[in-house]
């Protein structure tokens, strides 16, 4: 069974068309690695999934159900998380409240509801504790290192259970040591039944965990195909153009 | 041993240590300073100011500006009394003879009016709030100076004006050593502990520091953001009228300058209470510090008899002591940062 299907997905901006028809799906428990150069359309095609931005064309598949996600909140309702490239943290909240942004545990009722932050602090260490990285709840997110930040972007898609988790570029800007860990928790992911979606530049963090690699092009998909059956070299020349198709 | 931590937690609570060291010189400066009667007017003048700075502080978290409270807030007070006032010469009122109760809440809501119309043209606009509130500051000061022609609106001596007067003048009750605490100040106690509240404990108030953050993260995590920078400038505008409604109680007559330059004490006050310009960063209790050592400085010097002329020069220079002081608080987290980085 398909967790996620897009068909024939395009996005322009204007007289630029970032996505053409593409096609995408993956199910549960397989790692999907989306590669493409600066430009290829990468990025708009998290954010189509992420609800960020809204395709031109195209329909969504969500559990074999038609959806339409129009905003990120609905994405998580749909059990999609997201960690972005930029990793979307405020410096000036703490961990805890990074974590807990848009889906705070309150008590209450609208007006007269109160933020719990001793519950949320407990529950922020928990995760923090699962992802074995030292961030204290309370720690405020500008004072922390790429990989303590990396870490609160991480917890957040572990507040609900996801079905499917989209990683944009998680390795760009971690030290080599905390790629190891990121790969580990991907492999983590999958293994208990999640869908991945790995954005990266990094062939090697891609053949290692992912089961599956899709290149985009000029916003074309020009390649989808299992892991096994390519290679480093392949994947290259489809990135560059120096292969006009798999 | 020596930490950047606890000389960061002093910086950040600075304002109340500087409170007691004004204090404290001015008691020494004027045999008044410390009667009953003084303390109850420096808690007084900060109370008009202290419900306008804290609905500035919640702009200003949000990453905004609102430069237009003062003209709102003299707005507010003049269509207030001009509603439940007669015609003609002395009062100068609308002949309506509202009851005094509707009159408030008029005038409350078109407070909050004018500040959800400001947050739409910022949001649906696409405009930039400074230029906005700007634009709206002379645009509500010229409609108050059109609507009375310059004549100044007066409920002085008419019972009607009595809530007015109640919330502007009347004293509660006295407390020994602080003299009569009047309503006003209880107004404000409260509006301080309702915000602070907001800002801390409700959800609200969460996505108001992460919109002033790093507002694209907010959006990003779904967060109305627009749908927010409206509600804090109707809140804004709200706590504005709040003040109108104060200060009409403590005027004889309406002057339709009434409240004019005010915006610059208000900005002094958040900004010496610690909420940045930036946005993201600052706290209600820091802004009510800046708030009180406002005042206390203002009453100082008056009963010091220091010329006018010098006030305003004293009050810039704190202000600049202030911007340099949050200045080094800048300077020693980044230092801070560093320091904690690289014992990892």
């Amino acid at each position: 069974m398909k967790i996620l299907e897009l068909k024939n997905i395009s996005k322009s901006f204007g007289a630029i068309h970032a996505l053409e028809n593409v096609d995408l799906d993956i199910t549960p428990g397989e790692a999907l690695g989306l590669m493409g150069d600066n430009g290829a359309g990468k990025s708009t095609l998290v954010k189509i999934v992420a609800g960020n931005f809204s395709p031109t064309n195209g329909e969504i598949f969500v559990a074999g159900k038609k959806t339409s996600i129009s905003n990120p909140l609905e994405a998580r309702n749909h059990g999609i998380e997201i960690v972005y490239q930029d990793l979307k943290l405020c410096n000036n909240l703490t961990a805890s409240a990074n974590v807990f942004l848009g889906r705070e545990i309150n008590s209450g009722f609208g007006v007269f509801s109160r933020l719990k932050h001793t519950a949320m602090n407990d529950r922020a260490a928990e995760l923090f504790g699962e992802l074995q990285s030292e961030t204290r709840p309370n720690d405020v997110v500008e004072r922390m290192s790429g990989g303590q930040r990396q870490a609160v972007a991480l917890a957040r898609t572990r507040l609900s259970d996801p079905k499917i988790v989209l990683l944009d570029e998680p390795t760009a800007a971690i030290s080599i040591r905390q790629v190891a860990g990121i790969l580990a928790r991907i492999k983590q992911l999958k293994e208990t039944g999640h869908a991945v979606i790995l954005v990266s530049h990094r062939m090697m963090d891609v053949f290692e965990v992912c089961d599956r690699v899709a290149v985009l092009r000029r916003g074309n998909k020009i390649a989808d195909k299992p892991i096994a059956n390519t290679n480093p070299e392949e994947v290259t020349g489809l990135i560059t153009g120096a292969l006009e198709k798999a | 041993m020596f930490s950047y931590n606890r000389l960061l937690f002093l910086i950040d609570h600075l304002i109340w240590g500087i409170l007691v060291l004004v204090f404290v010189f001015f008691i020494f400066q004027s045999e008044y300073f410390l009667t009953e009667r003084n303390i109850s007017n420096i808690l007084t003048a900060a109370a008009v100011l202290g419900v306008l700075v804290a609905g500035q502080t919640f702009v200003l978290i949000s990453g905004n500006f609102d430069l237009s409270t003062e003209s709102t807030l003299g707005l507010a007070a003049l269509v207030g009394i001009w509603l439940i006032v007669p015609a003609g010469p002395t009062t100068f009122g609308g002949g309506i003879y509202m009851n005094p109760y509707l009159s408030i809440i008029c005038s409350l809501s078109m407070g909050a009016l004018i500040g959800y119309i400001i947050g739409c043209l910022i949001t649906y606009g696409n405009m930039h709030n400074f230029i906005v509130t700007l634009a709206a500051l002379l645009v509500i000061r010229g409609l108050m100076m059109a609507f009375t022609e310059g004549a100044p609106v007066s409920g002085f001596n008419n019972p009607s004006a009595d809530v007015f007067y109640w919330l502007g003048h009347e004293k509660a009750f006295k407390v020994p050593g602080l003299g009569k605490i009047s309503v006003a100040v209880l107004a404000t106690g409260l509006v301080y502990i309702v915000c602070h509240l907001i800002l801390k404990h409700h959800k609200f108030g969460r996505e108001l520091y992460a919109i002033g953050g790093n507002r694209d993260a907010a959006e990003a995590l779904g967060i109305n953001v627009n749908r927010r920078i409206r509600q804090v400038y109707m809140l804004s505008g709200l706590l504005a009228a709040l003040g109108g409604w104060m200060l009409a109680g403590r005027v004889v007559s309406i002057q339709s300058n009434l409240g004019e330059t005010f915006i610059f004490t208000v900005f002094a006050g958040a900004v010496i209470g610690g909420v940045s310009l930036q946005g993201g960063r600052g706290t209600m209790l820091g802004a009510l510090g800046g708030v009180l050592l406002l005042s206390t400085i203002d009453r100082g010097l008056n009963l010091m008899q220091v010329s006018v002329f010098w006030i305003k020069v004293i009050q810039g220079s704190v202000i600049l002591v202030a911007m340099l002081i949050d200045a080094q608080r800048v300077r020693l987290k980044e230092l801070s940062i560093i320091a904690t980085s690289e014992k990892k």
